[in-house]
């Protein structure tokens, strides 16, 4: 069904800035030049992105979401100096860190509860700003859709949800069905919808983008008042339990008093359910984090009322990433394993970069649009940049960290010991996982470091003196069946660096 | 030496610091059946009291006497014989001491004249040790019990064909020629460790035996001991029937001509090569001399102080002084369990220190906040030898309290599980943590390749040098991989890896299981109630409920519940009572058997003090021991977490006769 005539879009648009209150009796428009579903951090950042875009308030643009508050589910917080500046250039940064938002200076990763940690401090990293944000997801969904009501620019509504597509007869999305409050719908046209409604993105079903999402398990947090945290300002990675536990401070109070997120990787058929989680993570995780903090967090755990936050950890390979009026940006257009903090960041560098594309065609009459094929394809050939490293990061390193198999543990042993081997080494990964540095070559000098330092570790034993040789060689099997089942992803990842961006996708849509 | 509580031992005494509050658990009970079950619990948390205050002793003042010591694990006489046989060179034995130990080895003689092994066997090796240390001790070799103790042991191919245990005591005592043992050729001891037949390659205890044996061999040692020529077996002509080294077949008769040339070749010059081999002995045994004054449990103290003896250490040599000390600690009262006196108290020699495994358990069914700050201190933290094939840091626990080298896999296990039952608001939580990381480690760097746990040390029951077709090659091994108590070792491990959050899904885990699968099913004696309890607890812990090796354990354990709801004595039963529980939840067959604990408890009377178990299987030539305060420990431990799922008995008159769904499900 055709419900897009295009003859009627300019008389539609208008430049008028919007009264955006977030009023529940408000309706949308029939008409915006950009739809946003999703008003999360990579919506609302989008957003803002375009709205600075366009100085002069031409175009018009809609933020929806699904929830009248912040999204109940617990999510992401910890944001890399990447995606801090991006940030600071919406003018988000600010009034985050007014409202409690801290600066952090980095990671703190430890092999074990007792041992000496990897200091992987952002400072390290040249050409990059010296620290990233951690902030309560909660708090910074609200400071973040409080600043982009503010701007007057956007509409938001809240309490929307997409339920459909609209697609002209070439098969063009070019509008969306709402459904608000008491099951009302409303058709809304645009030149382009965005999708940022996250891992589960309704817009990425409904316009048909096939992903292989696939959950691989969950992660439960909980908040921890006045941790002692080995390093007040950086994000923690503890090892040694069935899966990583990550802490890092979230937010700081009124008070001065900082409230800390500690949270558990877990299995995805989890060994316990309702109370019992409680006592499966005293017995099975908080043994595995260093006193004080164990103790701290323990108490937590059994003072926590009501079920624990919990949410999937999902794998998504970067799916198509637009389509012809579709552009998907944060966890809808791919998200990976958490272990990295990545998400966020990528998130905000797709605001970015679409708010880039967006400045690029601001002075276009008022009847094109504003992003065009054009744009969404140096969109695109960005995006697939920066995604495909990120996740194989991800992947790999939270493979080593769970350490579930020989070749794991042996990556894992590598990086430890290629960590402590210099501050050049931590620069260099730390430039990698913060999401600054991109090159294929340091990629791949990356790669072969940890391998060859796997293949030491693996052949050399810690503490044993008369350690047999069939150990050793089953260690260094692992380790090589590993690195040779990860050179596939190696190779993806650097075509995805030096790939040229008029090169068509072999699944192209637009 | 352990620390005592002063309090009473007893149920109404139980930490209120501990978990499992009574008051809460008795509020669960259905009435009809409450005051069955609490006086049941009751009793046994009292015994379990007495017992653990028999073991953890406070130092006595100087004014104060010297407190009763019990054995916890009480060996057969075989030790306490090999002490009153090493006297006659150390003198150090008391009076009374000296009385006590005979008292034991009197007492356990059978009316047969034999002294029986655990399965009721006259046993030829335990028979003429019992025999010799009598006549040490004066007793006339004319007397009907020794001339029918000398019979047995003519039945049995005389004396000669004794374990190498008693063989080297006969040789020493000059009663029979060193060529009735084997020859250790000295360069042994000087191929580098990593060497598949180097000392370093035998499991510890082996290591403990043959290093001082080839001091003593080759010096030779000579103790002045009585005549126990009436045991030897002579041909016509006079001579002694000489002992087969080796097996039957072609590569054991190369063997023992292999044997006949090291021994010919002692007596060609060789150069330094023996010289130094025995000052590399000997300063073995001086670097292995634990803290406690002992090595490697009893047999290698007894031997490391012979073979100081012979290297010229006076008796007042602090080692000597230090060893012997040991040997004293290691003693303690115990009821005899078979023979002439059975029921009677009296001293025996025990094989080690306090076990730790069991004082664990003791504490685990008796927890107190002291209890458990103590076992934190028995944490191993120096390096030992058995980290020469494992790949950890220094952490676990040793076999006996005062131990600060030897790991004990089946220790460690014990007392993690100890340590998991303290509350989250105590103090000792966060150390306990920290020792159950350094513990995990420890755990699975004990894993062989096969995916099997040693207790020890790796490779143990791997020897290289078993392959030779001795007849004393067992000694140099502790057990075999694929035997019961490796089964159980392996289930342990892996029970206590899932605890601390491991599955199926971790390779290790998963070897482990796939090798006790293997092994199961190949091997028909590994269906004891005890090897499948163990088994049970591990497939409750790491596997889904659909794993085959689960659902297969769970279907033989709960078969072999008898129409009085037991499994067999009371120790099964409480283990499989666990087990089943461990495995789901409270059904009709885990309330039968608590029914038949609670009844066995109340029938069981005075007895049920010492109503124990075979608890080990010991290692090298070690025997069994006897566990005497297993049948109320367990019950404790079975019916508190019978109780802690919610269990309860039905009135009697309220019995299910309908069977289970899971009978249903064995009947079809």
């Amino acid at each position: 069904v055709t419900l897009y005539a295009p003859s009627t879009a300019a008389q539609i648009s208008t430049s008028t800035p919007v009264d955006a209150g977030p009023t529940p009796t408000a309706v949308p428009d029939a008409r915006y030049d950009v739809v946003i579903i999703g008003a999360g951090l990579a919506g609302c950042a989008t957003a803002q992105a375009l709205t600075l875009a366009d100085p002069e308030r031409r175009r018009r643009i809609l933020l929806v979401d699904r929830h009248p508050e912040v999204h109940p589910r617990f999510s992401g917080e910890f944001i890399h100096p990447r995606g801090a500046q991006v940030l600071e250039d919406l003018g988000f940064y600010r009034p985050l860190v007014e409202a409690g938002a801290i600066d952090v200076d980095g990671f703190a990763a430890f092999e074990n509860a007792d041992a000496r940690p990897v200091d992987l401090s952002y400072a390290s990293v040249r050409n990059q700003r010296p620290r990233g944000l951690s902030v309560h997801h909660k708090t910074l969904v609200r400071v973040l859709r409080r600043v982009v009501r503010e701007t007057n620019h956007v509409q938001m509504l809240e309490g929307w949800a997409i339920v459909q597509v609209i697609r002209d007869e070439g098969g063009r999305i070019h509008g969306a069905v709402l459904e608000g409050p008491g099951g009302r719908r409303h058709e809304v046209r645009c030149h382009l919808l965005v999708g940022a409604d996250g891992k589960g993105s309704t817009v990425r079903k409904l316009a048909g983008v096939p992903d292989g999402r696939e959950t691989i398990g969950f992660t439960a947090g909980v908040e921890v008042r006045g941790a002692s945290l080995p390093h007040p300002t950086y994000a923690h990675v503890f090892l040694g339990a069935w899966g990583p536990i990550l802490a890092y401070p979230i937010l700081r109070g009124p008070d001065g008093a900082v409230s800390t997120r500690v949270t558990f990787d877990l299995p995805r058929d989890l060994p316990a359910k309702g109370p019992r989680l409680k006592e499966y993570l005293l017995r099975a995780y908080v043994p595995f984090l260093p006193a004080p903090l164990s103790a701290e967090v323990a108490a937590a755990v059994v003072a926590h009322t009501g079920p624990l936050e919990m949410a999937p950890t999902v794998n998504l390979p970067a799916p198509t990433a637009v389509m012809s009026g579709l552009a998907l940006v944060g966890d809808a257009a791919g998200c990976s394993h958490p272990i990295t903090a990545s998400g966020m960041t990528m998130g905000l560098r797709d605001a970015e970069t679409l708010g880039r594309e967006a400045r690029r065609r601001a002075h276009m009459p008022i009847e094109e649009p504003w992003l065009d094929l054009g744009s969404l394809r140096r969109y695109r050939a960005e995006h697939d940049r920066y995604v495909p490293t990120r996740q194989a990061l991800a992947d790999a390193i939270y493979e080593a960290f769970r350490g579930e198999h020989e070749g794991a543990r042996a990556i894992r042993r590598a990086l430890f010991g290629y960590w402590h081997s210099g501050t050049e080494a931590r620069q260099r990964s730390m430039a990698l996982l913060s999401c600054s540095e991109g090159r294929a070559s340091v990629f791949l000098s990356e790669y072969l470091k940890t391998a060859r330092h796997a293949l030491g570790a693996s052949l050399v034993p810690k503490y044993a003196r008369h350690y047999p040789m069939g150990d050793r060689v089953r260690q260094a099997q692992g380790a090589a069946r590993l690195a040779r089942e990860k050179l596939g992803l190696v190779a993806q990842v650097m075509w995805a660096q030096v790939r040229p961006s008029w090169l068509p996708h072999s699944r192209d849509t637009i | 030496m352990l620390e005592t509580s002063e309090r009473k031992p007893g149920a109404a005494s139980r930490d209120p610091d501990a978990p499992g509050d009574a008051d809460a658990i008795a509020s669960r009970l259905d009435l009809s059946a409450t005051d069955a079950l609490e006086q049941g619990l009751s009793a046994v948390h009292q015994l379990t009291g007495r017992w653990r205050s028999r073991t953890v002793v406070t130092r006595p003042a100087s004014s104060e006497p010297e407190p009763e010591r019990w054995l916890l694990a009480v060996p057969d006489v075989g030790p306490a014989c090999e002490v009153v046989l090493a006297d006659r060179l150390f003198h150090d034995l008391r009076r009374d001491e000296l009385e006590g130990l005979l008292a034991f080895i009197r007492g356990s003689q059978d009316a047969s004249g034999a002294w029986l092994d655990p399965r009721g066997r006259p046993d030829l090796s335990l028979t003429v040790l019992g025999w010799w240390a009598r006549v040490v001790a004066g007793d006339d070799p004319k007397s009907e019990s020794m001339v029918r103790a000398a019979r047995i042991v003519h039945a049995l191919g005389g004396a000669q064909r004794a374990n190498f245990q008693v063989r080297l005591w006969m040789a020493m005592g000059g009663q029979i020629p060193w060529s009735f043992l084997p020859a250790i050729p000295s360069e042994l001891f000087l191929v580098p460790p990593p060497v598949p037949f180097g000392p370093m390659s035998y499991s510890p205890w082996a290591r403990g035996v043959l290093t001082p044996y080839l001091l003593i061999a080759r010096a030779p040692a000579r103790l002045q001991l009585p005549d126990a020529s009436p045991l030897l077996l002579l041909r016509h002509d006079g001579e002694l029937v000489a002992p087969r080294l080796t097996r039957h077949g072609l590569a054991g008769d190369l063997l023992q001509a292999f044997d006949r040339t090291v021994k010919l070749g002692r007596k060609l010059p060789r150069g330094p090569l023996p010289a130094l081999a025995a000052r590399r002995a000997l300063a073995w045994i001086d670097a292995a001399q634990q803290e406690h004054g002992g090595w490697f449990s009893l047999r290698p103290t007894l031997l490391s102080l012979v073979a100081l003896r012979v290297m010229g250490a006076a008796s007042d040599d602090p080692r000597i002084r230090r060893g012997l000390d040991y040997l004293r600690a290691c003693r303690g009262l115990a009821r005899i369990h078979g023979g002439v006196r059975t029921g009677e108290i009296a001293l025996a020699q025990g094989i080690g220190g306090p076990p730790l495994p069991i004082v664990a358990r003791l504490m685990r069914a008796d927890p107190h906040a002291r209890d458990m700050a103590w076992l934190l201190r028995q944490e191993l933290s120096d390096p030992g030898p058995w980290q020469a094939r494992a790949d950890a840091p220094a952490g676990g626990w040793p076999i006996e309290t005062g131990s600060r080298s030897h790991l004990d896999l089946a220790a460690t296990c014990s007392v993690l599980d100890a340590l998991a039952t303290l509350p989250a608001s105590s103090s000792q939580v966060a150390p306990a943590w920290a020792t159950t990381r350094r513990a995990t480690d420890v755990i699975i760097a004990m894993q062989e390749a096969s995916g099997a746990f040693s207790r020890f040390e790796r490779g143990e029951a791997e020897v290289f040098m078993r392959r030779l077709p001795w007849t004393d090659a067992d000694l140099l091994a502790l057990g075999h991989q694929r035997d019961a108590s490796h089964v159980r070792l392996t289930a342990r491990a892996l029970a206590q890896l899932g605890r601390t959050g491991f599955r199926i899904d971790d390779d290790r885990v998963a070897r482990g299981i796939r090798w006790l699968e293997r092994t199961v099913a190949d091997e028909h004696t590994h269906r004891s109630v005890d090897t499948l309890a163990a088994l049970a607890r591990c497939c409750g812990t790491v596997c889904p409920p659909e794993h085959p090796l689960r659902r297969e354990t769970e279907r033989r354990l709960r078969t072999r519940q008898r129409e009085d709801g037991g499994f067999g004595n009371l120790v099964d039963t409480a283990r499989a009572l666990v087990a089943l529980l461990d495995l789901g939840t409270v059904c009709v067959q885990t309330t039968r058997a608590a029914r038949f604990l609670v009844e066995s408890i109340d029938r069981a009377g005075p007895e049920l003090e010492h109503m124990g178990s075979v608890c080990d299987d010991g290692f090298g030539l070690n025997p069994d021991t006897f566990d005497p305060s297993a049948g109320a420990r367990e019950a404790a431990l079975a019916l508190e977490t019978f109780l802690a799922r919610g269990g309860k008995l039905s009135p009697r008159s309220e019995r299910p006769d309908a069977p289970t769904t899971h009978q249903a499900e064995i009947r079809s």
